[in-house]
């Protein structure tokens, strides 16, 4: 199948800084791509130059089999979502939303019905003739996302749009994009810096660090199996071990962390040949008990921290060697009520949850 | 809290306007002082064909010079607008310095510049640019310009005032959703500093129709406008009168003006 | 900026009469009073002078009448002295504290506007006439009708006083230049009108700047500005016209209410000696009337024709009254319709 966007070694400075550094990226019709990253990694830059915001210093964009790269964003059948909204504040609903078919010079019966689908669709029905400045938050949100799709482009970018909401709010509309875009199968671009958001919407997600896609992959590929300790740390949390080979056997590959720890992992996960390597546990991955487990890796600990979160319980446990573990534990069980910080409890790991990490 | 700002308006703004309202009926001795006899004759003075060109004559420079002013302070506001934090207060202050000087100095440099064997003339003919005398000043040329030169901040600082308020982010969408340059220009920035440039016009409008000192300068005097013939009342004519009968009409132009623009669009915001 | 400097000064006026020291409020024209003048008064009597400054005769009128009550003696040019003495608004002065009034050239004083020599003292006098730059213009040019010629349309200087334009077609015509009437006017306005059309600037302030730049090459002007090119360069040739050159005579007056009324005639008694108006000579070059200060001049000073040209018809400017404002409506139109 062709890809809607295309991106082929794509480069951005400003002045000495690189932005975007040799990307290339394929996004597929219909497809809900998140670009995930901390904050100045580069991915607003990626998404200003397929709007055509930026141009790249090399390398092509392509929208839809053309070269695009020296159109201007108006030339271009992509439409944004800004993080501010950029909400026209001399428009009323209906004329913001209507902007880009006026500009598309729509006759007005086709406009006004368009406008209509895109209220409906963003359930903004009685807001029409309000100014921006008489709404609210959500509403103002629900106004900018109508705002793009009513012209009915090829390619929605979002970039953090729903970083000025509450948490509640946020959820909603997590839930209520994703909703959207499966209805108009319109392809997704949006960028965020929240894992969470990421794992909720995307069909795939591309993990971006210092202007480079550091993963790129589907939703379970980039939680389970994250190729750089970059990638494990910033979606969910991770344990990380350096490691050494120590022997290899039916069971599985046997290494030790530089503290001393003996760990188990399944062997077909561990390079052939391979003397030194990187681990990635995530820490819900890890058992606790109070007593101990008949496995075949199993340590005791003391409890140094217990933090309540809600539905589950963060632990940050001791192991006898030195080394720091840390557990998520689901808070139905009756188990976590009798663990108390300064406890001992034993914990035990399986050797299929160890992911083996490339270097950043 | 109120009662100073009260008395403040009443002894600065309603008590002089009284008292020019007053004036404006009254008649005038030999000597040129005011007597309390009721007439409106001054007022259909004002409304003799010599006056009514004048005023026209007047209006029609101030227009041109506050077009010049938004076709030249706009592009150069929306630049200092839109240009890095540095740069921005050095520019501000560059559009500040002038007023720094007294208007008086300011106005004889472009003299100055301008004159026969001035600063431009020797410039050009060292070029050979020209060869006759420059005639520039002393001409309705020199006195646009002066009235250019001298209102063109109060066009640029309020369009600057709405053009840096302005979040780029919303040409971003104009470009976004199909808007070439000028239609971007159109639909949204215009719009959006349309407070500003209103807020301009009436700051460049209205003091530009009773300027007299530029006329008299630097046009030498020759085509006397409204300012002028205001300030003859009282310095050349001895008829205060009749004076203030014109002045109570310019101000009723001025309150015109106001209206207008008020009524097509929100000046009163930018001014508070 | 004038009217600061009037709030300035009034706000020196509070403070110092708050100081009780002497003091003289002097409301004199711009650029007329040396500061060598006004220094060595106050070094000699320690009074202090506030010179507060109007750039035409008709403004110092306004702010007087206005209520500038305290003033202690002011420079009204003689047809507005006329009118105050006329509306007993002048001081009659002590003539045993003048001793020095009797300096004065006779044909100075019992002059129309003070015939007793009651109210006021003579400064300086000037007259109005024609400049012309010799190296540029060969044609003799002899009175008015020389100089408002088609030819030098857009190379003329005027003052920018509506009475002085009037006043030279007036004795164009042959009438007497004080006769503002209607029918007068009427027979003023063709003529007025064409030679307004060839003037390239209307200036009383400084007419001699556009002469010296070379923007303009004849004037109407005053004297003292054409003695002013001449000693710049021997080419500005200062010539009264042949219809009638108009004299005016500066004087010093004491409103009737001046505060200091002592203080005031100390000033004028100072101005007469022969030494302090040799001062005001030097820099301001008109027709000096004291003439025991110009046994003080030097023949330079004394031959420039433009300070001390010969006079032949001497009248000068009357109070007109009402009549201003007629002229400057005149004026006024034929300006704007050109």
């Amino acid at each position: 199948m062709a890809s809607m966007v295309e991106l082929r070694g794509v480069t951005k400075r400003f002045g000495s800084f690189t932005a975007v550094n040799d990307v290339s990226l394929s996004v597929m019709p219909g497809e809900f791509l998140t670009l995930l990253g901390p904050s100045g990694c580069g991915k607003t830059t990626l998404l200003r130059m397929i709007a055509g915001f930026e141009r790249p210093d090399q390398g092509t964009v392509w929208l839809d089999g053309t070269d695009v790269t020296d159109s201007p964003p108006y030339r271009r059948n992509v439409n944004q979502v800004f993080q501010s909204y950029a909400l026209f504040p001399h428009l009323s609903v209906r004329d913001n939303i209507g902007f880009g078919l006026r500009m598309q010079k729509l006759a007005a019966a086709e406009c006004a019905s368009r406008i209509e689908e895109a209220v409906s669709l963003v359930a903004l029905e009685g807001l029409e003739d309000r100014k921006p400045d008489q709404l609210s938050g959500g509403q103002r949100q629900r106004v900018a996302l109508a705002r793009a799709l009513a012209p009915r482009p090829a390619v929605l970018l979002l970039d953090e749009p729903l970083s000025a909401l509450d948490a509640q709010l946020r959820r909603g509309m997590q839930l209520e994009l994703k909703r959207l875009q499966r209805q108009l199968g319109v392809t997704f671009i949006f960028v965020t810096h929240d894992q969470e958001e990421a794992l909720t919407m995307s069909d795939r997600i591309a993990i971006v660090n210092r202007g480079r896609i550091e993963q790129l992959g589907t939703t379970d590929e980039i939680y389970h199996r994250p190729v750089t300790a970059f990638a494990a740390e910033f979606i969910g949390q991770a344990n990380v071990f350096d490691v050494q080979f120590v022997s290899a056997a039916a069971d599985g590959v046997r290494v030790r962390t530089n503290t001393g720890l003996q760990l188990l992992m399944r062997s077909d996960r561990w390079p052939q040949g391979k003397g030194k390597g990187r681990l990635s546990l995530r820490p819900e991955k890890v058992h606790v008990a109070k007593e101990p487990i008949p496995a075949e890796t199993t340590f005791p600990a003391i409890v140094e921290e217990k933090v309540f979160k809600g539905s589950v319980d963060h632990l940050r446990l001791r192991l006898p060697e030195g080394s720091e573990l840390l557990a998520i534990v689901a808070n139905q069980s009756a188990l976590i009520a009798r663990i108390h910080r300064g406890d001992q409890v034993y914990c035990c790991v399986h050797p299929e949850d160890f992911v083996v990490l490339g270097e950043t | 809290m109120l009662a100073p700002l009260v008395l403040w308006l009443v002894a600065f703004v309603v008590l002089p306007m009284a008292i020019l309202a007053v004036y404006s009926v009254c008649q005038r001795d030999e000597l040129g002082r005011v007597v309390f006899s009721f007439s409106w004759d001054n007022y259909a003075r004002v409304f003799d064909p010599i006056y009514l060109r004048i005023f026209a004559r007047s209006i029609g420079y101030a227009a041109l010079t506050t077009a010049i002013c938004v076709v030249m302070g706009f592009p150069a506001a929306w630049f200092i607008a839109r240009t890095s934090d540095r740069w921005r207060q050095r520019l501000l202050v560059l559009v500040m310095i002038p007023f720094w000087t007294s208007f008086l100095i300011r106005t004889y440099a472009w003299i100055t510049i301008l004159k026969g064997d001035g600063l431009l003339a020797g410039m050009l003919h060292y070029v050979n640019a020209i060869s006759a005398p420059l005639e520039l000043l002393y001409t309705p040329f020199a006195v646009v310009i002066g009235l250019v030169y001298s209102f063109l901040p109060f066009m640029m600082l309020p369009i600057y005032g709405s053009a840096e308020k302005l979040d780029g982010a919303l040409i971003e969408v104009a470009y976004d959703l199909g808007c070439g340059p000028l239609r971007a220009f159109s639909q949204v920035i215009l719009p959006l500093t349309k407070p500003g440039i209103f807020a301009g016009v009436l700051l460049v409008f209205v003091p530009a129709i009773g300027m007299f000192a530029i006329t008299d300068l630097m046009g030498g005097a020759r085509v006397p406008l409204i300012g002028n013939v205001i300030q003859n009342q009282f310095f050349q004519a001895r008829d205060w009168p009749f004076g203030s009968a014109l002045g109570v009409v310019f101000l009723l132009l001025f309150v015109a003006t106001y209206w207008l623009l008020q009524r097509r669009g929100a000046v009163g915001v930018e001014l508070r | 900026m004038k009217c600061l400097r009037s709030f300035i000064a009034v706000g020196l006026l509070a403070f110092t009469s708050l100081a009780s020291a002497e003091e003289l409020n002097l409301f004199a024209w711009s650029e007329y009073v040396p500061q060598a003048v006004i220094d060595g008064f106050t070094k000699e009597t320690g009074i202090k002078v506030n010179y507060e400054t109007f750039a035409s005769g008709e403004e110092m009128l306004a702010k007087l009448l206005a209520g500038g009550s305290s003033y202690d003696l002011i420079q009204p040019p003689d047809y507005i002295a006329e009118a105050l003495i006329k509306h007993e608004l002048l001081l009659a002065l002590d003539a045993t504290k003048l001793p020095h009034l009797k300096n004065i050239a006779p044909e100075f004083l019992h002059m129309p506007h003070d015939p007793k020599q009651a109210f006021t003292v003579p400064y300086m006098v000037g007259s109005v006439g024609l400049v012309v730059n010799t190296d540029v213009v060969k044609d003799p040019v002899r009175g008015y009708k020389d100089l408002f010629q088609p030819k030098y349309k857009g190379r003329i200087v005027a003052l920018n006083d509506n009475r002085e334009l009037v006043s030279w077609v007036l004795v164009t015509l042959g009438l007497d230049q004080n006769d503002i009437t209607a029918a007068n006017l009427a027979k003023v306005r063709p003529i007025l009108a064409d030679w307004i059309r060839l003037v390239k600037l209307f200036d009383s302030d400084s007419p001699k700047t556009a002469l010296l730049s070379g923007d303009v090459d004849l004037g109407v002007v005053w004297s003292g500005e054409a003695a002013r090119l001449y000693e710049e360069n021997k080419k500005f040739a200062y010539i009264l016209p042949a219809e009638g050159a108009h004299p005016f005579v500066d004087v010093l007056a004491i409103p009737a209410q001046a505060p200091h009324v002592a203080a005031a005639h100390r000033f004028l008694d100072y101005v007469l000696r022969p030494e302090v108006s040799k001062l005001i000579s030097d820099e301001f070059p008109y027709t000096n009337p004291n003439l025991e200060a110009r046994k003080l001049l030097t023949p330079e000073q004394l031959a420039n024709p433009a300070s001390y040209p010969k006079l032949e018809k001497y009248t000068t400017f009357r109070d007109i009254g009402k009549g201003a404002a007629a002229i400057d409506q005149l004026v006024t139109d034929l300006k704007s319709s050109q």
